[in-house]
């Protein structure tokens, strides 16, 4: 199938008073129409910085220093702002975090997204507009849609307010959605729902959807597609199945462990000893190798390639390498 | 365990006032206890008052009417507040969600910590104030190199690990927890809740624990009440709340918590719960040992 998006060795850099701050390193992954890749990793490990140099939504401080976007086989990786206008919204749209500074609080709902509505298609009257409105709030299940459009965001509970965010995202009928976190601030209830709104609106318009998230709890309902980003690097990547079924990298290894659903009848919950790298002078070496209690000597002076596992499983770890070392996985396939 | 009662909240109601003629009840007749050494967690949606209980509890808030007894002190009644004044305000402590709001962004981590014990004229049992303040660092998984550094310079889990040692410099025996770990990366969140069970097994401390992620509630707390819209609608031990839900909220809550398993993931229902199907009034009645449910007047359900 043709790749809708395809991201190669993008790197990104943040020069900073401190120093150049390798935030992206190195990124390659591709996404086909109507596919859901999450993007799990802990906070500072790049991924909605990669989602942001994607739309171009980076600081002035921010450079990419390498690599190139692809989408439907253009390059856009040079683009001018006037030229990523056309895109933004059209090609891709983004939906934030946090519903509440998302919204403009001084507009209703209605006129938010009757907004987004005219800036794609500026000849609609104001009658179709509406329409186009009323259809958008539907589709994202906002109920009694004729009341609620007249109502400001205030008037809205935080998951009614993302269901808005999600409205306005997709009035440009995108081809890629980028997800950031979008049910981090939501509590477990409509945190459910708004997964299912997702899923229900890649499968109803064919939008291809980048989730970005640290719970990886999350992903399982979701994702197609599972990337792992650690530093900057995407460590693992496959199918959602092969990554919570048969996990590779020690990363990933961590992150299931630390799930209080596996840990239950333990004692303590697993936790990733140390702390993420400083990414102005990254480690020589695998940048996870100091938490790694599986690392190899190898580990601290070179960076591990991808080793391929299957076509769509690849992960960046030694322990892949032939001359390795076999070890029992800590997790993964128990549960298979 | 011991059986006494540390904590004991009796027909607690909350109502904000909202202009002349509206008001919100965030807190509804909500009784629990809490007995020492014991983890109690309050689960709910955001909105249901899990907050404002805990701003009650901790005098921050003053009830509408209902009691909040604390080693048998009634903590809103003001005479008798003042008489225990220091005891009151010593041995409850507060942690809250948000420590990039909580912590003074302009003093050192060392003075966050200390500050508690000069405002009460504590005389630092290590010593000075910098002494304890490294004891308390040193407690809760910091090294003291953090002592020199401001709140900004330091990580979401090292902040929270922060406004933990100074609720611990007053060594105090009720600690409440408002959503301590909503806010932080999941491996994070292990780190912390680790070190809540630690200082409940290895030092007896009590806790109110406030969340709303269900998952990490099973893991830690020993009983769980549900609130909904100011109600508690089900309480019990967390082994009987888990493997047998009784109230319809309850289910939905239970049913809404994901599983790390991408088929058994996909194939599971949620349950949907609607507000208007419960009716106001009611009381809680014993459905089990220690497992008490909603149940509404005239409703159908028996």
């Amino acid at each position: 199938m043709a790749e809708l998006l395809e991201v190669k060795n993008l790197s990104v850099s943040f020069f900073t008073p401190a120093g150049e701050v390798q935030a992206v390193r190195n990124v390659s992954f591709s996404l086909r129409p109507g596919e859901v890749l999450a993007v799990v990793g802990e906070s500072g490990c790049g991924k909605s910085v990669l989602c942001k140099s994607i739309m171009k939504l980076l600081p002035r401080t921010a450079r990419i220093q390498s690599g190139s976007i692809l989408v439907n086989g253009a390059d856009i990786t040079g683009y001018r702002e006037r030229d990523m206008h056309k895109l933004r919204g059209k090609l891709f749209s983004m939906v934030f975090q946090d519903p509440m500074t998302a919204l403009n609080p001084t507009m209703t709902l209605g006129a938010q997204i009757g907004e987004a509505v005219r800036v794609h298609q500026p000849g609609l009257s104001g009658g179709a507009v509406r329409r186009r409105v009323l259809e958008l709030m539907t589709l994202v299940g906002i109920d009694r849609p004729e009341e609620r459009m007249k109502l400001y965001p205030h008037n809205f509970s935080g998951g009614q307010r993302q269901r808005g965010v999600m409205a306005i995202a997709l009035a440009g009928s995108p081809g890629i959605l980028f997800a950031d976190e979008p049910t981090t601030a939501l509590d477990v209830t409509i945190q459910a729902q708004i997964l299912d709104l997702l899923r229900d609106v890649q499968a109803r318009l064919g939008t291809a959807t980048v989730f970005v998230t640290h719970d990886l709890g999350v992903v399982a309902r979701v994702a197609d597609r599972v990337a792992v980003m650690y530093a900057g690097r995407i460590v693992e990547t496959g199918t959602a199945e092969e990554i919570f079924y048969d996990p590779r990298h020690p990363y990933t290894w961590g992150l299931l462990r630390a799930l209080p659903a596996l840990n239950r009848g333990r004692d303590s919950l697993y936790t990733i000893p140390g702390m993420p790298p400083n990414l102005v002078h990254p480690p020589a070496g695998d940048a996870f190798a100091c938490r790694n209690e599986y690392a190899l000597a190898i580990d601290y002076e070179e960076e591990p390639p991808m080793f391929r596992v299957t076509d769509t499983h690849c992960a960046a770890t030694w322990l892949l390498d032939q001359r390795a070392p076999r070890i029992t996985p800590p997790i993964g396939g128990a549960h298979g | 365990m011991a059986e006494e009662i540390l904590l004991d909240v009796q027909h607690l109601t909350h109502v904000f006032p909202l202009g002349r003629r509206m008001s919100v009840r965030a807190v509804d007749d909500l009784s629990f206890q809490i007995r020492r050494g014991e983890i109690f967690g309050l689960v709910g949606e955001s909105g249901s008052g899990k907050s404002t209980a805990a701003r009650c509890v901790m005098n921050l808030c003053r009830p509408q009417s209902g009691r909040i007894l604390y080693k048998g002190i009634d903590t809103c009644d003001r005479a008798a507040f003042r008489a225990n004044r220091r005891m009151l305000q010593t041995t409850r402590q507060l942690i809250f969600q948000d420590t990039s709001s909580s912590l003074n962004q302009r003093m050192r981590v060392w003075d966050i910590i200390a500050e508690p014990l000069r405002l009460q004229h504590v005389v630092p049992p290590r010593g000075s104030l910098r002494a304890e303040a490294a004891f308390q660092m040193h407690y809760v998984g910091l090294d003291e190199s953090f002592l020199d550094k401001y709140p900004p310079e330091l990580s979401g889990g090292q902040r929270q690990r922060v406004a933990i040692a100074r609720a611990l410099a007053m060594e105090p025996e009720l600690l409440v927890a408002d959503e301590p770990i909503a806010s932080l990366d999941v491996s994070i969140q292990a780190q912390i809740v680790n070190l809540f069970k630690h200082l409940q097994q290895e030092h007896g401390f009590s806790f109110l624990f406030i969340a709303h992620d269900l998952a990490m509630v099973e893991f830690l707390c020993d009983r769980v009440g549900v609130m909904y819209r100011g109600r508690l609608v089900e309480t019990a031990p967390t082994a009987e709340l888990f493997s047998n839900p009784l109230h319809p909220y309850t289910q939905a809550l239970l049913s809404a918590i994901p599983i790390p398993d991408p088929r058994r993931e996909r194939s599971r229902q949620l349950v949907t719960f609607h507000g208007e199907n419960l009716p106001p009034g009611g009381a809680l009645r014993e459905a089990g040992p220690d497992h008490f449910v909603l149940r509404s007047l005239g409703s159908g359900e028996d």
